[in-house]
């Protein structure tokens, strides 16, 4: 392992995968008492918290995780762009990270429904609303998702199918490739850091990086506990679906930056629908960051611009300051 | 009550009076369609059209009861010198006096309305007559309600339209029209602020906050047709209709007999009339705020009854809201306390019943349901009590795994630093 002043930004992409190993633990062991039907699942969720023996532990752990791996993995994304690591050879490692990124956000969308409560029900109606935009398939796509027109007990046993047996094996199969394609390829030093990685003698993998990163697991593992104990993960009221829609419904904190710009955009823009046009910059935004690799041509040459620098940064700031507003309720 | 409308639509009828001859309807069920509205829908003057302007939602013309039901002449002919023809029997408008009578011709006659509504009570009239209204009305006082003063003139809606004058929510805003007018009421002996008053009770907040339909309103203590104020001692009896628990538990206490000597109303001596709030606790016992210490003075034994059950009433709200707080706590904590919340349901229920016993002004029949309240009270907290210890055991699991990872992190640490040296 190169070590160099930037060397702490190689240990997140473990912390991801120590959140990840938290979640499959945990998901099994809250699968032994959890239901998938909406007439059960709020209730198993309950008992789960207040029954079972620990119960409030795991089920507040396992919702922690996730929100600290999706954390830990954008913070993995940024330092990777960066740093430049995306630059060829390494293209297949970022896009299968990228893939991992939404795969993770993925888990999150679909595994906020399960405990059926209120302000799930109607984030998740908003969320799959969104599909529908999308051009031609958006109907299709809309009754895939919900399994029917609107979201009701089917929408509930279906994300939970894709939560614990398509995502899980997905996310699997591309950690493999992603830590596959590390190992062939090695750890890749910025140009601008070869001079001070040369300085200092590397860190060797076995046992020196991998005793500094269970240090990074311990730390994590503690923020779990003092988070799962203190903050319990709430529970809130069962989803009624026949009750309107409680103000202040808002997604998970990983699709603020999304939902905020949406929300903000007037209904019709030089004719087409606001939120339509929307979803499409976003989209194109995304496959852009995903062909980073591709389309930053000095990166390919060695030589890296500003360019990508300076979009790296204002998305940061974006993100950063639209997720922060809105979670301080200001917008 | 669709009796009282179709009586007070059928409006206009001294002549009725006079010659008591059924009146004019058209075919049983269906809308009267005559000449009278064709041409007066049309007329200029506002106080022409607007009765045939209104026929459209009335609900005498709705059955088959047109214009001529109550002003006679000949509905048939488009010719107005025949359709208002004396000889035909039109009589114009009328006065007041007149009104009950008209009125009744139909809604007092069981045979005439059967057809149209069978279970509606026909003796309004018969009631009328015994009100303040119907009184004064007889004594040639023609500013006194009359049917039409209630129910309304033309396009009058059934009783149970909610845009009847007479439908709950807007039968306090018709007897207003006349009892808070205080330049009108003096010449009665009536101050003109009871409806003020009734407007800051509890009946009217059930009434409009509640939307309980059922909650009183003038009529359903002083009568409608026989509105007359409930004499003194008949206020138990007036408000036990609805209160009757309440009532019970008066009726077996010594608070009925020594009422009923003194000639007071009893219920409104503690409650009020027209502005009846909500009770509180503090009125029990003689201190201040209290409604016991009004007759009763510190020192006597009554006295010491009132403070008794203050005490045990407020002894047993307090240790409940007590529970109810740390039961409140322990659930924003993320701990399970439905058994504890079933138990404050318990004891609040009792609570409730002790209130109403206070009737009874016997402390060996509240404290029972007191202690039950009190019993609730202690069960809940024992069940928070165990709620708490299970936090306190979790925040102690936590900081000993956080001293486990801490412990095995330095330790991880100072290997690292032994092979890196």
């Amino acid at each position: 392992m190169p070590r160099h002043r930037h060397s702490w930004a190689y240990y997140f992409g473990g912390a991801t995968l120590f959140f990840f190993g938290v979640q499959v633990v945990t998901g099994i062991l809250l699968l032994l008492y959890y239901r998938p039907t909406a007439e059960a699942a709020f209730e198993s969720v309950q008992f789960i918290m207040t029954r079972v023996r620990f119960g409030w532990l795991i089920r507040s752990v396992h919702s922690w995780a996730a929100n600290l791996m999706v954390l830990a993995a954008f913070v993995h994304m940024f330092s990777v762009y960066f740093m430049g690591s995306y630059a060829k050879p390494r293209e297949l490692t970022w896009w299968t990270g990228c893939l991992l990124l939404l795969l993770s956000m993925a888990f999150g969308f679909s595994g906020y429904l399960l405990p059926w409560n209120e302000v799930a029900f109607f984030a998740t109606r908003v969320g799959t609303d969104m599909v529908a935009k999308v051009p031609l398939a958006g109907g299709w796509l809309l009754q895939f998702q919900r399994g029917g027109e609107e979201v009701t007990g089917a929408t509930l046993t279906r994300f939970f199918g894709f939560h614990v047996a398509v995502l899980p094996m997905l996310t699997t199969a591309f950690i493999g490739l992603h830590l596959l394609f590390i190992q062939r390829q090695g750890m890749h030093v910025p140009p601008s850091l070869e001079a001070d990685a040369k300085r200092r003698p590397p860190i060797r993998f076995v046992p020196n990086f991998m005793l500094r990163e269970a240090v990074v697991w311990l730390a994590g593992l503690a923020v779990l506990v003092l988070l799962a104990a203190f903050f319990p993960w709430e529970l809130g009221n069962k989803a009624d679906p026949f009750a309107p829609a409680p103000s202040g419904i808002k997604p998970e904190w990983y699709f603020l930056f999304m939902f905020e710009a949406l929300k903000a955009l007037p209904g019709t823009i030089g004719g087409f629908e606001g939120e339509k046009l929307g979803l499409l910059v976003f989209a194109l935004a995304g496959i852009a960051w995903f062909l980073v690799p591709v389309l930053d041509r000095g990166s390919i040459r060695g030589k890296r611009g500003r360019a990508p620098i300076v979009v790296g940064v204002l998305v940061v700031l974006y993100i950063a300051a639209t997720t922060l507003l809105s979670l301080f309720g200001v917008l | 009550m669709r009796a009282a409308s179709l009586a007070a639509l059928l409006l206009a009828a001294s002549f009725a009076v006079a010659q008591p001859a059924p009146p004019t309807v058209g075919a049983r069920g269906k809308p009267a369609e005559d000449g009278c509205t064709r041409c007066h829908a049309v007329l200029e003057d506002e106080r022409l059209n607007a009765p045939a302007l209104a026929a459209g939602h009335d609900i005498h013309h709705a059955v088959g009861v047109g214009c001529a039901g109550c002003h006679g002449g000949d509905p048939t002919s488009d010719d107005p010198e025949v359709a208002m023809d004396p000889k035909r029997g039109f009589a114009g408008s009328f006065g007041a006096q007149a009104i009950p009578d008209l009125c009744a011709r139909c809604h007092s006659d069981p045979g005439f309305m059967l057809p149209y509504a069978p279970n509606i009570p026909t003796s309004q009239r018969e009631q009328y007559r015994t009100s303040r209204h119907g009184k004064a009305l007889e004594k040639g006082d023609l500013k006194v309600a009359v049917c039409t003063s209630c129910h309304g003139i033309h396009g009058m809606y059934p009783v149970k339209d909610p845009r009847a004058k007479v439908y709950p929510t807007r039968l306090v805003e018709t007897c207003a029209r006349c009892h808070a007018d205080k330049a009108l009421m003096s010449g009665y002996g009536i101050s003109g602020d009871e409806v003020a008053q009734y407007r800051s009770s509890v009946h009217h907040e059930a009434l409009t906050r509640k939307n309980d339909l059922s909650a009183p309103t003038c009529k359903t203590c002083h009568g409608a047709h026989g509105a007359t104020p409930p004499g003194l001692t008949s206020v138990t009896d007036v408000c036990g209709t609805c209160h009757s628990t309440q009532r019970e538990g008066f009726d077996a206490s010594p608070h009925r007999d020594a009422f009923q000597s003194m000639g007071e109303p009893a219920c409104e001596a503690c409650h009020g009339n027209h502005a009846i709030t909500h009770p509180e606790d503090r009125w029990l016992g003689v201190g201040e705020g209290s409604v016991c210490g009004r007759c009763h003075s510190e020192g006597d034994v009554q006295a010491k009854v009132a403070d008794e059950l203050r005490g045990a009433v407020t002894g047993a709200a307090a240790r409940l809201d007590g529970a109810r707080a740390r039961v409140g706590a322990a659930s924003r904590a993320g701990m399970l306390m439905d058994e504890a919340e079933v138990k404050l349901d318990e004891g609040n229920e009792a609570l409730v019943v002790a209130r109403v016993e206070i009737h009874t002004v016997s402390p060996a029949v509240v404290s029972k349901s007191t202690s039950k309240a009190l019993d609730a009270s202690a069960a809940a907290e024992k069940l928070t009590a165990e709620a708490e210890a299970e936090l306190r055991y979790r925040r102690g699991g936590l900081f000993a795994a956080l001293a486990i990872i801490a412990l095995a992190a330095a330790a991880l640490v100072a290997k690292i630093r032994q092979l890196e040296s």
